[in-house]
């Protein structure tokens, strides 16, 4: 009887261990492996929008290379970054796919970090002058093209113009306004409807960059220094922003799921985002017609302010290990870099707005959204697109962000503005090893 | 002793059996956790962006105790330590001994519930603490309704109540973990012993701390050990319910040193020289605590 | 126990069962409901559960996530228990000071954070070219040292004069092991076994390091896609959790009988 037991556990073990041998012999052990010379895989993430795209555009590459096989996995990108770190750091950089997405943000900092990892492709057939300058200058790294831009992260201001008319205004007195400008009107909201204009994330900066990228502002110089102590423009948009806070017009909420909830719950009357926002707000089906989209306020006071500027987007990088390079870079170049009605497939399904500038003449771009009150909503984001002011994120931008966002919530809570930018800048020089 | 060599003594025979049987999992370890464990030493005293890493000898471990970020990681990793752990066993000790009880009915629904919070999904009980201690959350409306409050507070918005949350959501969470253990041990006391006690006129308390707790003091020892070691390398929680927030006032030491690896410019070598501070720290406590506690009487 | 105190300690488990019930509660309203519902607070069930299924099996392979996450588990469990359990039997009945000293050395294995050991990890199982395969997933947990140290402590309420008696008898020290202690132990091996499937279970981020192909998938991976993207779905993101937490609840309630109601005294 309890032989029995024992004995039943032991086999099972090594019933167990067997299969695990068999299977280590298996289907190859690098993603690279067992490419043949048709083949690609891709990492990316999200199936409604860059999953779908891809499949899209290997569709469309099909058509003239009928052998071209091309295999997606789903990765999420805090996993595409933990395995791309991993795998360069220990150099081995074949088990890496052909073809990775990459957040913008992230871009400098990867290539420079593992210059080696990536492939170059400039002069590789992929013609980049079709793109804004501003959504191809994060994957430029010392001149060389080492992304192919993708989604358009354009910033937009969105409002609900029911809210705004129960307070008397309309979403054209939002268009083309000053930050002062939209703190008076958006207080006189408040009073009338009990609602604020705007809602974020505390902790995160991604409205601080916002506004710091619309004036042409960045958080280095152009050697990559930390240049936070004396700069105007960062000043004036954390002193904005803490004002914005103050007056109540601004809310600010503990995570992403909030941040979403206070829009889908009509707890704001608006929101101020990367144009990818707008698939969150759609999800708020009965809110259909009573949002409307214009761009964002500027900064006061300081120059080159402007009413344009952006949040996120992502870029396909084509790696140094994979063993078709040549087949990765003519895939892009001729589908997401090449092909307008490819881009006319992929928006009216999933809302994929693109950079690609050709592709902004497009009638499909100019269709009515009735969900905004039936304007030609992307026609206007893509326009937005092409006016965003260049933005250097620097190779240490996380660290940056990070800093940036704990001075903020000491400035929030009553601390001085130029000693809190004055840490900011030392933690980045600290993680810089200066 | 020349006998001893032909044939082995009992005491030697029974040691060397002793050595056999605990081979496969001591060659395991070294392989799997030692070798890469002496690897992240090297890198420790080695300092450089992404592969390529230079010598700098000890500055790595110089620098962490220069790091604002990271010695504000230190502080909360001992405050979550100090006041959570002694009320998680504690409570865990108190509700084993409370199902034990053979009188007492539906004990195998109260355990899996108990048990439940380890099991249920980092994902879903981080968006249901951080809506709960919201604003407008269930946790202030009922505070405001008690009249212990006026308006809505922003527990995770201010360093000590976030702490309390990451504390709260703690002991929530690896409770019935625990309980698990002393569970299991208190099945190797003879129930005939409680009732011994008993019928000498002994309190349940009196039995709680003259019969529970010695019997289960080996057991005690391992969740007390276990408990520091995840204590201390605490991630989950400041990653997926604070962020570290606000203005770091909750983060982690594992949470910065993946920040540090994989958000951030990565820098190994600091991150395996933070890592390894967390080795020293860990293992003086449970050497304290193998002192202590790990003795046969 | 008096009829008050009784009442008492039901009061008092009642209150701690529902506080640690509530969230598993609301995953299932949360997966009855659409999205907008769950991020506007409902906690009442929805009529979007039949939905919520199709758009979840459209879009993640669950069949192939809930195989995976079965048999990595189960095969972990099996084997980390046996190696682990041999062990820890070994160190505290054979104890002596040099194997006292070899397992406070093993404790040490698990006080370094995984972020610094994964990389080296990572390029040995690279050029041992394990990576992809079960074998590579499950073989840097078998080992655990909170498992050893697990039945070395429980191995110290194992009774020496019932080995004595199996000595005499002339059995061999691992008879003695498998015939006496293991059946003995039954309520530390269901324990222990509950545990290491739930670890083995929730697994995350070394499998998804080494783990690179679409056919790999394991449960929380599923749950990671979902909670990536621009938009996330709550109802379905609820579901899967759901489905990804119901196993180990099982498991737990299935085993937890033989670790809680005293099956001891198995040994004659």
């Amino acid at each position: 009887m309890k032989r029995r037991i024992a004995s039943i556990l032991l086999a099972g073990a090594m019933v167990a261990s067997l299969t695990a041998c068999g299977n280590s012999g298996g289907a190859g052990q690098n993603a690279g492996d067992g490419a043949k010379a048709n083949e690609l895989t891709v990492w990316c993430w999200d199936p409604a929008f860059n999953i779908y795209a891809m499949e899209e555009a290997a569709k469309v590459y099909q058509k003239d290379h009928p052998d071209f096989k091309l295999n997606v996995v789903e990765t999420p990108w805090a996993d595409v970054q933990t395995k791309l770190t991993t795998a360069a750091t220990s150099k081995n950089l074949d088990t890496l796919p052909d073809i990775l997405l990459m957040q913008d943000n992230a871009f400098q900092k990867n290539v420079i970090s593992y210059p080696d990892a990536f492939k170059d492709l400039t002069g590789s057939g992929v013609d980049f002058s079709k793109f804004p300058k501003a959504k191809t200058a994060y994957s430029v790294v010392e001149g060389k093209n080492y992304g192919v831009p993708f989604d358009n992260g354009a910033a937009i201001a969105a409002y609900r113009t029911d809210v705004l008319k129960e307070a008397g205004f309309t979403d054209a007195d939002f268009t083309d306004i000053t930050w002062s400008k939209y703190q008076a009107m958006g207080k006189e909201i408040l009073a009338k409807t009990g609602k604020p204009l705007l809602s974020c994330t505390a902790g995160e900066s991604d409205l601080i960059m916002i506004m710091l990228q619309s004036a042409g502002g960045s958080l280095f110089d152009k050697d990559g220094n930390p240049s936070m102590v004396g700069n105007d423009k960062l000043k004036k948009v954390i002193e904005t922003y803490v004002s914005l806070v103050k007056s109540g017009v601004l809310v600010e909420v503990n995570d992403w799921d909030q941040y979403v909830g206070t829009m889908t719950n009509s707890t704001v009357a608006g929101t101020i985002n990367g144009c990818w926002i707008m698939a969150s707000i759609q999800t708020a089906e009965d809110q259909s017609g009573n949002w409307a989209i214009t761009n964002i306020p500027k900064l006061e006071g300081v120059g080159d302010a402007t009413n344009y500027s952006n949040n996120g987007g992502s870029s396909w990088a084509v790696t140094a290990g994979s063993k078709n390079p040549e087949l990765a870079a003519d895939f892009l170049s001729k589908t997401f870099a090449g092909s307008v009605p490819f881009y006319e497939t992929i928006l009216p399904k999933s809302g994929a707005l693109a950079t690609y500038l050709p592709a902004a003449d497009s009638k499909v771009y100019g269709e009515p959204q009735e969900f905004f009150g039936g304007k030609p909503v992307y026609a206007q984001i893509t326009e937005f697109a092409s006016k965003v002011p260049s933005n250097n994120t620097g190779v240490y931008y996380y660290e940056a962000r990070d800093a940036v966002a704990t001075a903020i919530t000491h400035v929030v809570s009553g601390a001085d503005i130029d000693s809190e930018i004055k840490t900011a800048e030392d933690t980045v020089k600290f993680a810089m090893g200066k | 002793m020349g006998n001893s060599k032909k044939k082995l003594s009992l005491g030697q025979k029974q040691s060397l059996a002793g050595w056999i049987f605990l081979t496969p999992a001591v060659i395991l370890i070294a392989i799997m956790s030692f070798l890469p464990m002496i690897q992240a030493l090297f890198l420790s005293f080695q300092t450089g962006i992404g592969a390529a890493m230079k010598w700098t000898g000890g500055t790595n471990y110089v620098r962490m105790f220069k790091d604002p970020v990271f010695v504000q990681a230190l502080k909360n990793n001992f405050i979550y330590l100090i006041i959570q752990v002694p009320i998680m066993l504690i409570s865990a000790l108190v509700l084993a001994s409370l199902l034990n009880n053979k009188d007492l009915r539906f004990k195998g629904l109260f355990r899996t519930a108990i048990f439940l919070p380890c099991a249920t999904s980092l994902v879903s009980y981080a968006v249901i603490f951080r809506s709960l201690f919201a604003v407008d959350g269930l946790v202030n409306i009922v505070l405001i309704k008690l009249g212990i409050l006026s308006t809505g507070y922003n527990f995770l918005g201010h360093p000590n109540s976030a702490r309390i949350v990451i504390i709260l959501a703690l002991i929530w969470r690896w409770t019935g973990y625990n309980m698990v253990f002393y569970l299991s041990g208190l099945q190797n006391i003879e129930y005939s012993v409680y009732e011994a006690a008993k019928i000498d006129g002994a309190s349940p308390f009196q039995s709680f701390f003259r019969i529970t707790i010695p019997l289960l003091k080996p057991t005690i020892l391992l969740t007390a050990i276990m408990s520091t070691n995840g204590t201390l390398q605490l991630f989950d929680e400041s990653v997926n319910l604070t962020n570290g927030g606000p203005a770091n006032a909750t983060i982690t030491m594992s949470h910065y040193i993946y920040n540090v690896s994989f958000k951030y410019v990565p820098n190994f070598g600091y991150a395996a020289s933070m890592s390894y501070l967390i080795l020293i720290l860990v293992a003086v406590l449970a050497f304290i605590q193998l002192k202590v506690g790990d003795k046969r009487d | 126990m008096t009829k008050g105190k009784k009442f008492l300690a039901y009061a008092f488990l009642t209150v701690v069962s529902v506080i640690s019930v509530f969230p598993l509660y609301w995953m299932m309203v949360a997966a009855t409901n659409k999205s907008v519902d769950v991020s506007r607070g409902t906690l009442i069930f929805g009529t979007a559960l039949f939905d919520n299924v199709k758009k979840l099996f459209a879009s993640q392979n669950v069949a192939t996530a809930l195989g995976n996450s079965f048999k990595y588990s189960i095969i972990m469990t099996f084997i980390s228990l046996l190696v682990c359990s041999i062990a820890g039997y070994g160190f505290e009945v054979f104890h002596d000071k040099a194997k006292d000293r070899v397992m406070s050395v093993i404790l040490l294995a698990m006080m370094v954070p995984f972020a610094a050991t994964m990389i080296p990890l990572y390029r040995m199982f690279s050029s041992a070219r394990l990576l992809n395969s079960t074998l590579g997933f499950i073989l840097p947990t078998i080992s655990t040292p909170f498992l050893i140290m697990m039945f070395r402590q429980s191995a110290r309420s194992f009774p020496s004069d019932i080995m004595e008696a199996a000595r005499l008898d002339g059995l061999s020290e691992f008879q003695i092991f498998y015939r006496m202690f293991l059946p003995t132990m039954r309520s530390t091996y269901a324990a222990a076994m509950t545990i290491t499937f739930m670890s083995a279970w929730n697994s995350y981020l070394w499998p998804k390091v080494i783990m690179s192909d679409a056919n790999s998938i394991t449960m929380p991976m599923l749950v990671a896609n979902l909670t990536e993207g621009y938009v996330t779905d709550y109802g379905i993101l609820m579901l899967a959790v759901l489905v990804c937490t119901i196993p180990t609840v099982i498991v737990f309630f299935l085993l937890q009988r033989s670790f809680a109601e005293g099956i001891t005294g198995a040994v004659k």
